[in-house]
């Protein structure tokens, strides 16, 4: 089977335009966490938030493809490509949806006309035609939508047409930008933590929601040339409960085991794990359990990087590849920030200090509403 | 030549609620607004008290498909939904509920309902599927790469068995729904929801998918149907072209007039148009009495590029 090369990596997260902003932030131990300037709600005092500078970028709806083509440029800057090293490339795109580019688009249109007008809340898959068409990508365009895992999906369909042969090269996309009805959605289900994420805490009281977007090049490649790898991964579905997850964490734990046998991989051949740690009760609980009873006594560091960036939702996926990738290339595992205080009915504890970043492969766990859960192995060289 | 699929089952349920071909009714305009309780109550068996309509539309069409199964479904299937424009009426409520002069916190179902992937779920806890379940949302090809995903699947082995869908709904106003999908004057809005049980087994099929292909651009249609014809058809087996949403009937008298004997069934007629009304013309192929023969699916998505679905429907 043909390796999968990460060629290249891009970002624009609430540190700025770029992995490296992010990976500085990281290693400073500096969270992105934002004041919420986008727009206002009746609780924003009591929510925490990750938002990027705007202003670099247009208002409105076509704010949406001018970051993904900035993060685009970024990875493929790092690997050395203009444009036309796409044109048979895929792009797969993924995100819970694109109701925030509505909801911009409305109130650029109030702001500029007065007038308050229905958007037409475009289809989910507009956004990556539009940006295959301005790149010339004619290969396979798709759009995946589920929930938290979208772009974590969006990289193991991805990981199928290039082992399939189907393309040689894959631009896969998660993006996710803040929203009055995501906030308000969360908030209605009392899920977010007013002190802000806080993984795997005995304290911990929900999530903080934050807007980015990333890009992952892949390509397929021989392996034996060094570099870093997508080695495999897999999804399942936890039919539980439409919003939480099985609370002794079986589905996870048959994600994650389903992702090593994809990879070819044994629990101890992991080094270190970049958990989902959203913060929430139920899906830390069951993250744990799901853990535990993988790894048993030999469960590797596991780190939560949600307080950094924020929960990016549909774009976590690529985002925190990104993000984490670039961390484990400037040579450290970034600590769990936000977690201070153990919670002893979890049993286990995530890494509290950075460390230098392990030399063998590294899982990335993704769990959804909807019971959709990804989990992704990675080899960083 | 790729491995054949097989097609084990199929179901589709169209805007009357039609869901035999004794019960489909060609549309004349917009259908009026379709309501489900009494399908779910009569095919899925349990109340969907709280679930969007697109959730009722995927779980009366998918059980449909599940109940025609000859055997049970193991738990181990897969799910591939496709959705042009997925949880669009749910997300609109969020929009006005969130957004000036809405009241500003969006319901808590209401939410919950808008994540576009809560259909797929609720498919997958109905049928109690604890596998692979995606949703892919990419417009007028929504259906037709879920299908392709899932047929990759299965010729890799990865699943023996996949349910697949393709589901959508229209949302009222017409003038509304318009902003969203393109739809010609004449072209009534529809909804729907068609499915396929997909398995790597020959025996006890019903027909076979024998590829969904994306047709490189530059390629005439013509000669991706004259390919297809050359390389799939048996000798005097019936040939008909279902053109998708996006095949002008100018073009479908082109490919008629270059391929002879190609026949040409209109679909959409009673579906209506909408993103992933493919799923529901392939899958309404197989209503009792299914015709046999090989069955080209035509489509082009909004920035021109064209995908090629085969399927042959066996004699009963």
């Amino acid at each position: 089977m043909a390796a999968i090369r990460i060629r290249g990596l891009g970002l624009v997260s609430s540190y700025g335009i770029g992995v490296a902003r992010a990976v500085e932030g990281m290693r400073a131990g500096r969270t992105g966490i934002t004041p919420l300037t986008l727009f206002s709600l009746p609780f924003q005092d009591r929510i925490q938030v990750n938002q990027f500078d705007h202003a670099p970028f247009p208002p409105g709806a076509a704010c949406t493809t001018t970051i993904v083509e900035t993060a685009i440029q970024e990875a493929l800057a790092e690997a050395q490509f203009d444009n036309t090293g796409l044109r048979d490339a895929a792009l797969v795109l993924g995100t819970s949806s694109f109701l925030f580019a509505g909801e911009a688009d409305y109130r650029h249109t109030l702001a500029t006309t007065g007038q308050a007008v229905m958007p037409p809340l475009e289809p989910p898959g507009q956004v990556a035609l539009r940006v295959a068409r301005d790149l010339g990508i004619d290969g396979p365009v798709l759009t995946l939508t589920t929930a938290c895992s979208s772009s974590a999906n969006a990289l193991l369909v991805a990981t199928g047409l290039l082992r399939r042969g189907e393309v040689r090269r894959a631009l896969v996309i998660g993006v996710e930008g803040l929203s009055v009805a995501a906030l308000s959605g969360f908030h209605s289900l009392m899920l977010l933590d007013p002190q802000g994420c806080r993984p795997f805490d005995a304290q911990r009281s929900g999530l903080q929601i934050g807007e980015a977007v990333g890009a992952v090049l892949l390509e397929t490649d021989d392996a034996a040339h060094g570099g870093d790898f997508l080695l495999g991964g897999a999804n399942l579905c936890d039919i539980h409960h439409t919003t939480s997850a099985s609370p002794d964490g079986s589905t996870m734990r048959a994600t994650m085991e389903m992702a090593l046998v994809d990879a070819g991989l044994e629990p101890a051949d992991v080094s270190l794990i970049k958990a989902h740690g959203t913060g929430s009760l139920d899906n830390d609980t069951a993250e744990a359990a799901a853990m535990r009873a993988l790894f048993g006594a030999d469960l590797p560091p596991f780190t939560g990087i949600k307080r950094y960036l924020g929960h990016t939702l549909g774009a976590c996926g690529a985002v925190e590849l990104a993000a984490l990738l670039g961390c484990l290339r400037a040579g450290f595992v970034p600590p769990t920030a936000g977690f201070t205080q153990p919670d002893a009915a979890l049993r286990i504890a995530p890494l509290t200090e950075a460390r230098p970043a392990p030399a063998g492969p590294v899982m990335l766990n993704f769990f959804g509403f909807g019971g959709n859960y990804a989990s992704l192995l990675i080899a960083h060289a | 030549m790729p491995r054949p699929v097989y097609i084990h089952a199929a179901a589709a349920l169209g805007p009357h609620g039609d869901i035999t071909r004794m019960e489909r009714r060609a549309l004349n305009g917009d259908p009026p607004p379709l309501e489900l309780k009494e399908r779910v109550k009569e095919i899925v068996g349990v109340p969907l008290r709280q679930a969007s309509h697109l959730v009722e539309l995927a779980a009366v069409g998918s059980q449909l498909c599940l109940k025609r199964l000859p055997y049970p479904a193991p738990e181990n299937t897969a799910v591939y939904l496709g959705t042009g424009l997925a949880e669009v009426r749910k997300n609109e409520a969020v929009f006005r509920q969130v957004m000036p002069p809405g009241p500003g916190l969006a319901s808590p179902f209401d939410f919950i309902n808008a994540a576009n992937n809560m259909a797929a779920f609720y498919v997958a806890k109905l049928g109690n599927f604890r596998a692979r379940n995606l949703t892919v949302t990419q417009e007028e090809f929504s259906f037709e790469w879920a299908l392709h995903l899932a047929a990759a699947d299965l010729r890799a082995g990865e699943y023996r068995q996949v349910l697949i869908g393709g589901v959508d709904e229209n949302s009222h106003p017409r003038i509304g729904h318009l902003r969203r999908i393109a739809l010609r004057d004449d072209q009534p809005m529809g909804e729907g929801s068609g499915w396929l049980v997909l398995s790597a087994a020959a025996e006890r099929a019903c027909g076979e998918l024998i590829e969904v292909k994306h047709v490189a651009r530059g390629t005439e249609p013509v000669q991706t149907l004259r390919d297809a014809v050359r390389i799939w058809r048996r000798p005097e087996e019936p040939l008909t072209l279902l053109p998708g949403l996006r095949i002008e009937a100018a073009e479908v008298e082109q490919l008629a007039a270059a391929l002879p004997g190609l026949r040409v069934q209109d679909y959409l007629g009673f579906c209506g148009g909408y993103h992933t009304a493919a799923a529901f013309g392939i899958a309404a192929l197989f209503d009792a009495p299914a015709a046999p023969g090989l069955f080209l699916h035509l489509n082009r998505d909004s920035s021109g590029r064209t995908m090629l679905c085969a399927v042959r429907v066996f004699q009963p």
